[in-house]
């Protein structure tokens, strides 16, 4: 077997060297996040679950996890429930604690430096959506807590077949085999992976465990298996396109234009305003401050997860609230993603992963939002000069 | 396109009088809007119908899962400005209605109610079609229903329904499979649940009877609840959530089906609807003059718990 050379682009890995490799860098020490398998009439929650009881296929659930042993890695097309996000913005996470003498406080940092750590098999949707806030996490404060953990990881990710109807990359700049925000691209073959490396981590990766990997045939891989990965992946972007097509540039400037049109204005009306779209969200990315004290005089500082769904998100302390209904609520969430974003930053905040509308038993389906605003933005261009 | 679709699935007889009724409600412009549901590209899902042309979209089938009084809250001031509402309620619904106008936050004229005789529904609404009643798929609320022809509704449409099918396991036996367990195990089950809890207020968002203007959650001066997602915080929203709602809660299941992380909700729920029933002989129904335990205080209530 020829080793890998990392100054080539495309290698081959099998899955057996594929948990190999995963397994020596746990052996290592290294934390490897990446999709799990859950067996959820395993856990406690099967309890309400009907599912767990009745014959047939039980339910599982995809989550990115720290892996325990390789054996865990799932290299299957499941969408996790949760978004790469948490690994990089967590939940909440401290800032810093304080501690009251008298009249002096004392503040206690926290690290923004972070051990090395690899994803495996992360979702092209997850990991663009990285490269996407990265540009508001570094544009008038670079966020440290941030940026210490992108930098700390190498992001592999694996070509998506597409996972439903609600799926819709392709419809805002990504693609079910994009690389954008990771540091290489697997893709499934004949008996393992294509795997190419994109960036410098992905190809110190490579590298790092040259014996697992044989470089591909052909510059590019234009062997057979190159064929067949490049035909797979051609498929997969026409299955997303055929579930959304928009001009994403055309939405953006209808949005800028038409923030009163009835059509952005009532979209709030059966929204819960519960914010579940936002937790599942990969790319929304704000976040509330709160001290939380323990005990007398002393506390943490945190930021957690919130939502431009949320009456408090723009309560303001005279009472005022300039989005004082879930209708401008709900076209905030749009707005910001289709138009504000893609103006001040060049990119739409959204990987089209179609979570905040499989999430919703409200029955919000941006897909069909998208399709209708897309739709108002041609007509508006037909009649223009 | 509903049309095609809702012919060739089993649906409740009564649908094409709910289309009259709303056509006719609008037309007669006794209402502004007629709220009720609809099947879209993902199933079905709530419909808000301003023009009685419109009215056909109208679906009633075993996937109208959603507990629509949740727009009637005085909080959705959206909806409220819609003008007045013509709401369809299934009979747990019309429970919460009840609730509403037992609390002092609706009057009964705010609201013409459509009611449906209803036969149970499914556990998810998100289905192409609507599927036969079994006990794989009923929502296991349904199970004993009592209210399955509401009497707070000024309309009453379609023909009597069989009772649901007996679920799988019934809330009830959950109830008493995780109380037969020792404390400690208890403990960590709740805790396990309640860890996974990502703080987005969905459960509280989507009740019909999370009523307050500001939540006990949102308070920072004093912070009685810690606001970020962690097990101490979560546990004292999740038990705040479930105390606030002892002996109000019409078990509509709502709060549980929008969790997006799957916390068992109807557990804690159930639990203190037996508890409630226990203590104060009261279960919860669509008759807006019986009061609640919460809003009500008896001589005879038993406090030997008062040390």
């Amino acid at each position: 077997m020829t080793s890998a050379d990392p100054t080539r682009g495309t290698y081959f890995i099998t899955e057996d060297d594929l948990r190999a490799l995963t397994g020596e860098l746990l052996g290592a020490g290294t934390e490897v996040i990446a999709p799990v398998a859950l067996d959820v009439c395993a856990s406690p929650s099967a309890i309400a679950s009907s599912a767990c009881l009745r014959p047939g296929v039980k339910p599982i659930d995809i989550e990115y996890r720290a892996l325990e042993s390789a054996a865990q890695l799932n290299l299957g097309s499941g969408l996790p429930v949760l978004s790469l996000k948490q690994y990089f913005l967590p939940e909440y996470e401290a800032l810093c604690c304080w501690r009251q003498h008298g009249t002096e406080i004392e503040i206690e940092a926290v690290p923004t430096e972070f051990a090395p750590r690899v994803v495996l098999a992360a979702k092209p949707c997850d990991s663009a959506a990285l490269a996407v806030v990265d540009k508001v996490m570094n544009w008038d404060y670079a966020d440290e807590l941030w940026n210490g953990r992108r930098e700390a990881t190498t992001i592999v990710n694996l070509a998506c077949p597409v996972v439903d109807e609600s799926c819709f990359c392709t419809a805002v700049g990504t693609a079910p085999d994009d690389a954008k925000g990771a540091d290489a691209l697997l893709t499934p073959v004949e008996g393992g992976f294509l795997m190419e490396a994109t960036t410098d981590k992905g190809r110190a990766l490579v590298e790092a465990h040259a014996a697992r990997f044989t470089a591909e045939e052909g510059a590019g891989g234009a062997g057979a298996r190159g064929r067949q990965a490049a035909e797979e992946r051609a498929a997969a972007r026409a299955r997303a396109a055929a579930n959304l097509e928009i001009d994403a540039a055309s939405v953006r400037d209808w949005i800028d234009t038409h923030f009163e049109d009835p059509l952005l204005a009532a979209l709030g009306v059966r929204c819960n305003g519960c914010g579940a779209c936002s937790s599942v969200c990969p790319t929304c990315h704000c976040f509330d401050i709160v001290d939380e004290e323990e005990g007398i005089g002393k506390g943490t500082r945190r930021r957690c997860w919130d939502t431009c769904q949320a009456p408090t998100f723009t309560l303001h302390a005279s009472g005022h609230n300039p989005r004082d209904s879930q209708n401008p609520r709900y076209r905030q969430r749009i707005n910001h993603k289709f138009a504000i974003y893609p103006l001040k930053f060049g990119e739409v905040l959204c990987t089209g992963c179609g979570r905040c509308t499989r999430v919703c038993h409200a029955g919000q389906d941006l897909v069909e939002i998208l399709q209708a605003i897309d739709i108002a933005a041609r007509r508006r261009e037909a009649v223009s000069p | 396109m509903s049309d095609t679709v809702t012919t060739e699935v089993p649906v409740y007889a009564g649908v094409a009088e709910l289309r009259r009724i709303a056509r006719e409600l609008l037309d007669a412009g006794d209402v502004r809007v007629i709220i009720g549901w609809e099947h879209a590209r993902r199933g079905a899902r709530p419909v808000f119908i301003t023009d009685a042309a419109d009215a056909d979209r109208l679906i009633f089938d075993a996937r109208c899962v959603h507990n629509l009084v949740t727009y009637l809250n005085p909080r959705r001031d959206n909806v409220a400005e819609l003008g007045k509402i013509g709401l369809v309620v299934k009979g747990c619904d019309a429970k919460a209605v009840a609730g509403l106008l037992r609390e002092a936050q609706l009057t009964r004229d705010d609201v013409v109610l459509i009611g449906v005789r209803c036969g149970g529904v499914l556990e998810e609404a998100e289905l192409p079609r609507a599927a036969p009643l079994g006990p794989e798929n009923v929502a296991p609320r349904c199970f004993g229903c009592d209210n399955r022809e509401p009497e707070l509704v000024d309309h009453l449409l379609g023909e009597s329904q069989p009772e649901p099918p007996r679920p799988l396991t019934t809330i009830d036996e959950r109830v008493a499979a995780l109380d037969a367990q020792p404390l400690e195990k208890r403990w960590a089950f709740w805790t396990e649940q309640f860890g996974r809890c990502v703080r987005c207020y969905a459960c509280r968002q989507v009740c019909p009877l999370c009523v307050c203007e500001r939540c006990v959650a949102e308070k920072s001066r004093p912070q009685w609840i810690e606001a970020s997602p962690h097990p101490r915080g979560n546990l004292s929203w999740n038990i705040t959530r479930a105390l606030h709602l002892a002996g109000r809660c019409v078990d509509c299941g709502e709060c549980e089906r929008f969790c997006p992380v799957g916390i068992p909700l109807s557990l804690v729920n159930r639990k203190l609807q037996q508890i409630v029933a226990e203590r104060y002989d009261y279960a919860v129904s669509d008759d807006p003059e019986h009061a609640a335990p919460i809003g009500d205080y008896r001589l005879d209530d038993k406090q030997e718990f008062i040390k």
